[in-house]
């Protein structure tokens, strides 16, 4: 009985070990695949550069660029995308009837887990995908990701004139789309906003009355209230705006965080998700408001939400919430990953049909070029650009903040 | 192969990922950056224990969630233990009538994912608070349910212990038909009435098998994530495991590792008083290898009364919402009224529609479905046998081990998966698996990558129900074995599996569904060719297509049923039979 432990360790070792190879011999593939197309990228073009502007691959001389990269994509044979936005699915199908014999491939992950999984794949040398469609995640994709090189800036030449600031240059990358978060209304109960000031939600008209998705739990969310800390002299003329006075701290660092608490102490509702605060307004008549965010517009009719977002209010409506477009590192298959990129992008002249998956209601194209399906154009909405480096500083106090006066 | 090898390996995909975690607590990283202009990435600090443990956001960060975290766990444990138990002790113990029904129909809540019954909760008994249309209660008895009743700590344990009492159920249920009848009947004889009975004879044989539950249980409460998340945020209930994920997404790294150590150790101390409850003497021999037959305790007067009762109550629990997820599936708008005009096929096997969930066919049309199947049935298939083969060996080991620290020393290690965050755990595979290491390819971007970690994540369950399954076996019959000439082996395939058979099939059963439900494990260990049935119900989940997800979610439910049927068939692992069938 003594060495019994023993056999049966190595006897449990061996059979888990037998079973998950033979088993599931069709995966092992995986692994060698994976090594040659690190070789093929290494040998090819290695920029570590975070803008890439380059379109024709040497190999193939062609009339268009679109002609060359797809001769070039035909041979790679497919593109391996990672999305937190099912659209990318959408702009996928389209995609392959465009230009047959590229599969594409597209998995989804949350922005956050994006970031561990493609850092932790490159880090073991495996290059697993080619264009990453990705949030922001308070500045962390462009602290721990663009500037460490792991995900590349790629904006065609002959798109770039058309991409409206800040994503030509400014930003860290090229947006197929831009969101943000604002108020919601009940459109049955109310005709026009009932709001214009961020400070009115401090009110007591509007105790218990106001519904956020808990910034605690998703940080798109808490990206909002983060920008008022950043922003808070905007939030003390919007204070005097509102009351007529200048704003006294109650023991807060500035008019961001005094919203905040202010907020909090008017009884605000946290909810589990954008749907939920939607529900709980839009479902059946409500006086109540509800922070979500305006992508939810596409969705009003399919989900039965009688509601409406406010594109103006004071100091300034929200931040904008961009998907960001990237070429991951050493991408295996390249010259796909870009021509899917263009697509996306709606090709040189915005008309190409990959682009309607973004161009929704609620949902806005930075491009001049592209005529938008909202009331509004970008750049009229009232908005402020995303800060990432800042929102990444303090978005921890900011939420320490939170959680100890909730 | 060394013999060490399989302690090697263990220790490599559980202690590893702990040590890794450990590590990088106190060490400085890129991301703290942000948090100290102290920081030096790779540099020695006690910051973020501090933080966590000793700063002015101590309380909310970690006091006041543990204080929560612990209460639930406690009163979890505690109520499905009164609900499982009971369950199990009606059906094995007793002649009430339907039994099988009964059995079949207990396992049901936990098909279920634990957030559609916190739904179905708040579809009654939700209040004015959080807006929206009004649950049940208020709409027809025009009262509104207070705070406490709709949200916070009791719905969070009522949901959480209707989900998981089938742990005491099976495991609790399996050792309960080991008993020989004749037992209880001696008793009665000797004058004993029947709660001195249960006290004195039923009790002390079934206790390590409730106390494992008690430990599973315990534990799962404590590190749940998405029950507190939906029923505890309206009135800000917190718990450790909501502040671990809140962490994580904010890219707080080592904060979220600080909470999950803290999380390991509350549970390291429980099973430390796991141990000191059962005391020296760690077995109870039921089994002598004889066949227990005879009658079970007659309910008299009470015995249709209680079959009555327990089936209304099964019904309210696991056929109600099963029926109302499959109507959906058949609604072309949701929430809409049901008529002939709201019908449609369309989410089963209609093909793509622009004006439909932008053209998303039905399910049965959609080709990533049938790939979907082939690995969830693959990944689902071999990790349950393998970790319920893995369960009863290692078990094994903890349990007639003569060297007691070794035994203690897995029975603990083994519960780590539980309590490191699925996400974490998937996260450290990908680094420790995207290279090939020692004899082992690189497993990172297959299916047996995936199998792996679904055994290992289900080591804390299937060791501990294994454990308790063998402390029922006699010593002596394998030592028969052996004097006769059987080698270990031998004995173990002849003597101890057909024995603890029916624990085998329970084993096997809940891993299967645990696998068959895994979601946040494998999520971002996936590639579009290891993509699983819940990996589709996900993306539909997040897209909002809630009647494709409801259809993904029978066809779940529909596999585990067939399996669950086939396997007490062919497995002859009736519950309700004592052992060695009738």
């Amino acid at each position: 009985m003594r060495s019994n432990w023993k056999t049966i360790g190595s006897l449990l070792s061996s059979t888990m070990l037998a079973v998950t190879l033979s088993a599931c011999g069709s995966g092992n593939n995986g692994g060698s695949e994976g090594a040659a197309a690190v070789q093929s990228s290494a040998a090819g073009e290695a920029s570590t550069s975070p803008v890439l502007t380059t379109t024709a691959p040497a190999a193939t001389v062609s009339a268009s660029p679109v002609d060359a990269l797809y001769e070039q994509a035909k041979k790679e044979g497919k593109v391996i995308v990672y999305s937190t936005s099912g659209r990318a699915n959408d702009a996928a199908k389209t995609f392959m009837k465009q230009y047959p014999g590229i599969q594409v491939e597209v998995s989804k992950v949350k922005s956050d887990q994006m970031m561990d999984k493609v850092a932790r794949e490159q880090d073991a040398g495996q290059f697993n995908p080619d264009v990453l469609v990705t949030k922001e995640v308070s500045g962390a994709v462009d602290f721990e990701m663009v500037k460490q090189g792991r995900y590349l800036k790629y904006l065609p030449e002959d798109i770039a004139p058309h991409e409206d600031e800040p994503f030509r240059t400014q930003a860290e990358s090229v947006a197929g789309y831009a969101e943000f978060r604002t108020l919601w209304y009940n459109s049955d109960h109310y005709d026009k906003p009932p709001v214009t000031n961020w400070w009115d939600l401090t009110t007591p008209e509007w105790k218990g009355k106001v519904y956020t998705a808990d910034p605690v739990g998703d940080p798109s969310f808490m990206n909002l209230f983060s920008t008022f800390a950043v922003h808070a002299d905007d939030m003390a003329a919007a204070y005097k705006m509102k009351f007529g006075k200048d704003i006294e701290l109650h023991g807060t660092e500035n008019a961001g965080y005094e919203f905040i608490k202010q907020l909090l102490d008017n009884q605000l509702v946290t909810l589990d998700g954008s749907t939920d605060v939607l529900d709980a307004i839009g479902k059946k008549d409500s006086d109540a408001l509800a922070i979500a965010v305006t992508g939810e517009v596409a969705d009003l009719k399919e989900e039965g939400w009688h509601a409406k977002p406010i594109y103006d209010l004071k100091p300034k409506t929200s931040v904008v919430d961009a998907g960001y477009f990237f070429l991951a590192k050493n991408a295996p298959h390249e010259a796909a990953a870009k021509l899917f990129i263009r697509w996306m992008l709606g090709e040189a002249d915005g008309q190409g049909a990959g682009i309607e998956p973004f161009n929704e209601v609620g949902s806005w194209v930075p491009r001049d070029d592209v005529k938008t399906k909202n009331e509004i154009a970008f750049d009229q909405l009232n908005l402020w650009n995303y800060d990432g480096e800042a929102l990444y500083k303090i978005e921890p106090k900011v939420r320490d903040f939170w959680i100890k006066n909730k | 192969m060394a013999p060490d090898t399989g302690l090697a390996f263990l220790s490599y995909v559980v202690l590893w990922p702990v040590f890794m975690i450990v590590s990088s607590t106190f060490r400085w990283n890129l991301q703290d950056l942000r948090l100290s202009d102290q920081a030096i990435p790779g540099h020695f600090t006690w910051f973020h224990w501090i933080r966590v443990l000793a700063s002015d956001t101590s309380y909310a960060l970690f006091y006041h969630p543990v204080f929560h975290s612990i209460c639930v766990g406690a009163a979890t444990s505690l109520l499905s233990m009164v609900i499982g138990c009971g369950l199990a002790w009606l059906v094995t113990r007793t002649d009430m009538p339907l039994k099988r029904t009964i059995t079949f129909l207990a396992v049901i809540p936990y098909l279920l994912p634990a957030w559609v019954l916190s739904q179905a909760w708040l579809m009654f008994f939700k209040n004015e608070k959080i807006g929206g249309v009004p649950g049940f209660i208020q709409s027809i008895f025009h009262i509104s349910p207070p705070d406490w009743l709709s949200y916070g700590f009791v719905p969070i344990v009522l949901t959480l212990s209707l989900h998981d009492c089938v742990y005491f159920f099976l495991i609790v249920g399996a050792a309960l038909s080991t008993i020989n009848p004749q037992l209880e009947e001696a008793a009665s004889l000797a004058g004993a009435r029947r709660f001195t009975i249960l006290r004195r004879i039923v009790l002390p044989v079934v206790l390590p098998s409730i106390l494992s539950a008690v430990i599973l249980v315990f534990t799962k409460a404590l590190s749940s994530y998405g029950v507190p998340q939906l029923l505890g945020t309206p009135v800000d209930y917190q718990m450790i495991a909501t502040m671990l994920y809140s962490s994580m997404r904010s890219r707080m790294t080592s904060e979220a590792s600080v909470l999950s150590i803290l999380l390991l150790l509350i549970s390291v101390a429980a099973i430390a008083f796991y141990f000191r409850a059962l005391g020296k003497r760690r077995s109870f021999v039921t089994v002598s290898g004889k066949s227990a037959g005879g009658s079970a305790q007659a309910l008299g007067r009470w015995r249709n009364p209680a079959a009555v009762v327990v089936l209304l109550l099964m019904a309210a629990m696991a056929v109600l919402p099963l029926l109302v997820l499959l109507a959906q599936t058949f609604l072309l708008k949701e929430g809409a009224p049901i008529g002939p005009q709201n019908f449609t096929l369309h989410y089963w096997i209609g093909g793509s529609d622009p004006d439909i969930n932008s053209g998303e066919p039905g399910i049965l049309k959609n080709p990533i479905f049938l790939l979907a199947l082939k690995n969830s049935l693959k990944i689902a298939g071999i990790s349950s046998i393998l970790a319920a083969a893995g369960g009863l060996l290692l078990g094994y080991v903890t349990v007639r081990s003569k060297r007691s620290w070794l035994g203690r020393l897995i029975d603990n290690v083994s519960f780590f998966p539980y309590l490191i965050p699925g996400i974490s755990l998937s996260a450290m595979y990908i680094t420790m698996f995207a290279k090939p290491v020692l004899y082992l390819p690189a497993l990172y971007g297959t299916l047996s990558l995936l199998v792996l970690i679904t055994v290992v994540k289900e080591l804390p369950f299937t060791v501990k129900a294994g454990g308790a399954a063998i402390m029922q076996l006699g010593e002596e019959l394998e030592e028969a074995a052996v004097v006769g000439g059987a080698s270990w082996l031998t004995s173990f395939r002849r003597i101890l599996l057909p024995l603890t058979r029916k624990s085998f099939v329970s084993l096997f059963l809940l891993v299967f569904i645990g696998a068959m439900k895994e979601m946040e494990l494998i999520i971002i260990l996936v590639t579009p060719r290891t993509e699983t049935l819940t990996t589709l119900t996900f993306f539909y989940a997040e897209r909002n297509y809630t009647q494709l997800m409801n259809v993904m979610l029978m066809i779940i439910i529909a596999i585990v049923l067939i399996v669950y049927a086939l396997s007490v068939k062919l497995g002859k692992a009736d519950l309700t039979q004592g052992i060695g069938g009738q």
